[in-house]
């Protein structure tokens, strides 16, 4: 009988898998009532024969071109990058790909301004992603409790999202300007004059201020993603903890963020890359150079390569910024591919 | 209209490393204009058998054969074959009459006017004239399927294939779409394979039935073949609602022993039992006679629970071994028949109506063939059984 | 989803309710200003003149006096014909990285093969690439293939072609996902018709997706329109600039002329904006689905 059994239990954990993948689809109960999916592809478990070599020739047109595009541009580009900082390449002429060597490498290591430049991108990478979550979190609870007129709440928070860094740069220089901005003429208005500061021109301060711009632009897409995830959540969930005596605070501590763990996850990921990438508010704030305080990797490979036409020792910069990168996707990847959500 | 072969038809899928098979070598023939139904419990392999017919899943061993050429490899657009989803799976943005229409339109080369002649006439057909220019989100379920099952008829294929179509309907819509569905396919006489885990809609409705357990072919017959003569113990429990009754027994010298009774062995069957062994020995509830019966084939036994079903009661039973031990069965009596819960009786189960199952499931002897006028004067001369 | 009031004492939790209301409803509002007021600082500023935005509170509209429009005369001079290129830009972008999504996403969901994962993962991963990692390369490339020369559109067709490209990962990716919801039955349905895979495409997938694609197009409207990276980096003709580096170069000069360049903001914004107004559910979808 063993066999048999081991038979139906796998038979059984094909359908479940399949049933996963079609949602919506009916169901009928074995006996245990359990819905068990009757009747579903379970896809990409047959062996090759010929009638899926025939499907798989016949998919080609569709994937292949824009994935030979895309390829190209950006895993080709990567690797002609690394190729690139391998060399040593600089201004006008054409990089000599016959000596290759980490001579970029071992200069970067030695460069100060490239450890100043890191040590602002992960400062910014952190505070802002952490900072940005807690504010998301925040609204979208806020949102979250029944209120009226949520539709246009939303709307406003999340507006910043549809403008352009170079836009938001734009309104912030204005903000934070240390004669005319709002910031400082508001402080001086209510008479907290010591507390006006040269916002953008102090190295001290500056990176909290470019956070802080950025976190205005961006926690409307924080709130979004938690908003999805709290209204994931089953109200009976909520109900629960009321009818089991949890005060507001407790509840939310103890039951709802456990479950937002996938939306902070997917959440933090997007923001980590962007703020790797936030090249363009800080160009348009401050130019090329934004001084020792809020220079990052992103702006000093711009400047590197555009500004000093130091080509390979930007690709060298440019292949930390990728690292950092992969760093931060390659887990998360990983483990989306883990939840079966590829 | 053709003739389907499935040859050791077998499916073995790669579940994370591990082989699972899902159909292991059936064998069925499916003449011209037959109606089957491939019936079983969840997870048997019917689904897969037909996905393997429509090309919707390779064969992995065996051959598929359709007026004797093979079509294994095949691809689904190039099989003449229709069918009909459990979920309809009709194409949403499109009316009804391009639903319909799609199938010809794709793969033969009918002059739009015949299209729209062929759909009119299938839509007649079917009573969906009216709904041809809506789109399937503004139709019920009944709708719905009728225009599933038009979209199948409309191309005139060589064998229709149903996957649980009715599941889907209510029970009172699923009652009168039976009855439908089975005009409908006399009248087209074309060949078709019915899914269903529905015991009731197999019996009811297929010329003959395949039935499936585990993947493996259990047994295929007209339905009343299988109900009367099963071929195994798995046919006869899973054919027939309520289920037959099971009492485990030894065979010891002439009689067949169980706990709680001992039932005396009919002639001629000694020779298939081997003393000793056991045996499984089913009764059909419809042929257990209870109330103050006497004679060596009844048996005392208590009533636990009884079901009024209208025209007949579901009276459930128990005999009690001398251990205390219970073994719960069920009779079907007429509906002017009374019991109660607690009740104390006879329960007969009459030797020309057993069915005995060796160790390893399979048959060694069925009732004797149905006589009603052989039966009607066994009644007359025990009036309560012997 | 919203709080429960204990109905055993309801006229005290009523009231306590209503005070947290209140409370809730403020710090929105609240809220609502800290969102709002860069924006509003910008607009007010854009209209005032030299002296009156020196002399009057930034969030403070401008009195008759100080309100002119001449900024907003020169920031529309300047940014117009750079808006233009924009446009020139972002259209055929958007529409071909859409299609381009929609079509490589049927390719890997709809239709079935071996190791389909495996490319699929190479889109996901795409999304997340720093795009620093590929600008020198880009600027090599483009500068080898050498069209820019011949005229200031040459340019925008690589910008084009590069933005569509890049595109390409996030498109997909929001394609497959509403793919991976349609009905294998009705495709299976569809192959049994006799339709081939182009035919499924072109009957049932691209009519069915019409909602993605307005999904997908807004979002990567957005983005296109927005970029300032790849615009520096591939257009060097003044001719050929789009709007945001129109933007990002007004306020050269000495002086910067703040009202100028504030009104120079509002306009680069304005398509987006408008854009998000009308469509902000959709922005909304398309921006959750990064995740």
């Amino acid at each position: 009988m063993a066999p048999t059994n081991r038979l139906r239990t796998a038979v059984r954990r094909c359908r479940r898998a399949v049933s996963r993948r079609l949602p919506g689809e009916s169901t009928s109960a074995d006996d245990s009532g359990r819905a068990v999916a009757d009747g579903g592809t379970v896809t990409a478990t047959d062996e090759g024969s010929s009638l899926f070599s025939r499907d798989f020739l016949e998919s080609l047109p569709f994937w292949l071109p824009p994935t030979l595009l895309m390829g190209f541009f950006v895993y080709g580009a990567i690797g002609w990058n690394a190729i690139i900082s391998l060399t040593d390449w600089t201004s006008f002429g054409t990089p000599d790909y016959g000596s290759l060597d980490l001579s970029q490498y071992g200069q970067l290591w030695s460069d100060p301004a490239f450890w100043t430049a890191a040590q602002n991108t992960v400062v910014l990478l952190l505070a802002f992603t952490v900072a940005c979550l807690l504010i998301g979190l925040g609204l979208a609870i806020l949102i979250d409790q029944g209120i009226r007129f949520e539709n246009a709440f939303r709307t406003i928070y999340l507006l910043p999202m549809s403008l352009s860094f170079v836009v938001t740069a734009k309104f912030w220089s204005w903000m934070y300007n240390s004669q005319y901005g709002v910031i400082n003429a508001t402080l001086r208005g209510v008479g907290l004059d010591f507390l006006t500061a040269e916002w953008l021109a102090d190295p001290s301060i500056v990176l909290g201020a470019v956070i802080f711009a950025l976190l205005w632009q961006f926690s409307g897409y924080a709130m979004v993603v938690y908003l999805a995830g709290l209204r994931a959540i089953p109200s009976e969930h909520f109900e629960a903890a009321r009818v089991d005596g949890a005060t507001t605070l407790r509840m939310y501590w103890r039951v709802v963020i456990p479950q937002l763990r996938s939306s902070t996850i997917s959440a933090a990921v997007v923001l980590m890359v962007f703020a790797l990438k936030a090249f363009d508010f800080l160009f348009v704030m401050f130019g090329k150079y934004p001084g020792p305080g809020a220079d990052i990797l992103a702006v000093m490979m711009y400047r590197q390569a555009f500004s000093s036409l130091q080509w390979a020792y930007a690709s060298a910069v440019a292949m930390t910024l990728f690292v950092m990168a992969l760093i931060i996707v390659g887990p998360y990847l990983y483990w989306e591919y883990r939840r079966g959500e590829l | 209209m053709a003739q389907l072969t499935l040859d050791g038809v077998t499916k073995v899928f790669d579940d994370d490393g591990e082989d699972v098979v899902a159909v292991d070598g059936v064998d069925i023939d499916i003449d011209d204009g037959e109606f089957l139904v491939l019936v079983g419990p969840s997870g048997c392999g019917k689904s897969t058998t037909l996905r393997m017919i429509a090309g919707l899943e390779t064969v992995t061993d065996g051959e598929l054969r359709l007026d004797d050429s093979r079509i294994n490899e095949q691809s689904p657009q190039e099989r003449d074959i229709a069918m009909v989803f459990q979920s309809y799976a009709l194409y949403p943005h499109m009316s009804v009459k391009r639903n319909m229409a799609f199938g010809l339109e794709e793969s033969t080369d009918m002059p739009d006017d015949e299209i729209a002649e062929t759909v009119e006439r299938a839509a007649e057909m079917l009573g969906i004239e009216e709904l041809l220019d809506r789109k399937p989100g503004d139709l019920s379920g009944g709708q719905q399927q009728r225009v599933a099952l038009g979209r199948a008829i409309v191309r005139d294929p060589d064998v229709f294939l149903m996957d649980e179509p009715l599941s889907n309907l209510d029970a009172k819509l699923r009652a009168q779409m039976r009855t439908e569905l089975q005009e409908l396919q006399a009248d087209l006489g074309v060949s078709t394979v019915y899914v269903t885990h529905d015991q009731t809609e197999a019996m009811t409705m297929g010329d003959r039935i395949a039935i499936l357990d585990d993947g493996e072919l259990q047994q295929v017959g007209t339905p009343l073949e299988c109900y009367h003569e099963p071929a195994n113990r798995f046919v006869a429990g899973f054919i027939g609602e309520p289920s037959m009754n099971f009492f485990e027994t030894t065979r010891e010298g002439d009689r067949l022993v169980h706990p709680a009774f001992e039932y005396p062995l009919p002639d001629g069957t000694a020779a298939s039992v081997g003393d000793g062994e056991s045996v499984t020995l089913g009764i059909r509830p419809e042929d257990v006679g209870i109330g103050d019966i006497a004679g060596d084939h009844a048996f005392p036994a208590e009533v636990t629970v009884v079901e009024p079903m209208g025209n007949e009661n579901n009276v459930h039973l128990q005999f009690t071994a001398a251990d205390g031990d219970a073994d719960d069965f069920v009779a079907v009596v007429d509906g002017t028949e009374i019991h109660r819960h607690g009740e104390g009786l006879a329960a007969r189960i009459p030797p020309e109506k057993i069915h005995l199952f060796g160790p390893d499931g399979t048959a060694i002897k069925n009732r004797e063939p149905i006589d009603a006028e052989a039966d009607a004067e066994r009644a007359e001369q025990e009036p309560n059984g012997a | 989803m919203s709080t429960r009031t204990d109905p055993r004492d309801w006229l005290r939790t009523a009231r306590e309710t209503s005070n947290r209301r209140i409370a809730l409803y403020a710090l929105l509002t609240g809220l609502i200003g800290f969102f709002l007021l860069p924006i509003e600082t910008g607009l007010v500023t854009a209209l005032k003149t030299n002296d009156a935005f020196v002399a009057t509170l930034p969030y403070v509209p401008p009195g008759p006096e100080g309100f002119t429009l001449r900024p907003a005369r020169t920031a529309l001079a300047e940014l117009l014909p750079k808006m233009l290129n924009s446009v020139v830009l972002v259209i055929p972008a958007t529409i071909l990285s859409a299609l381009g999504g929609s079509l490589a996403a049927y390719g890997m969901t709809n239709l079935d093969w071996k190791n389909q994962l495996a490319v699929v993962v190479l889109f996901v991963a795409g999304i997340f690439i720093p795009y620093q990692a590929v600008l020198v390369p880009l600027s090599r490339f483009w500068a080898i293939v050498g069209i820019g020369q011949y005229s200031p559109y040459a340019e925008l067709v690589e910008l084009i072609v590069t933005h569509t490209a890049y595109g390409l990962p996030i498109t997909t990716i929001l394609f497959r996902s509403y793919y991976q919801n349609f009905s294998d039955e009705m495709l299976e349905a569809a192959r049994l018709d006799g339709a081939s895979a182009f035919s499924i495409y072109r009957n049932i997938i691209l009519p069915l997706s019409l909602p993605m694609f307005a999904v997908t197009m807004i979002y990567q409207f957005t983005q296109i329109w927005n970029d300032l990276l790849f615009a520096l980096v591939l257009i060097n003709q003044p001719a050929a600039q789009v709007v945001t580096q129109g933007l990002a170069n007004l306020g050269g000069g000495i002086q910067t002329q703040f009202n100028a360049q504030m009104a120079g903001a509002l306009i680069a914004a304005f398509p987006t904006l408008l854009v998000y107004i009308a469509f902000g559910e959709k922005f909304a979808k398309g921006v959750a689905s990064e995740t």
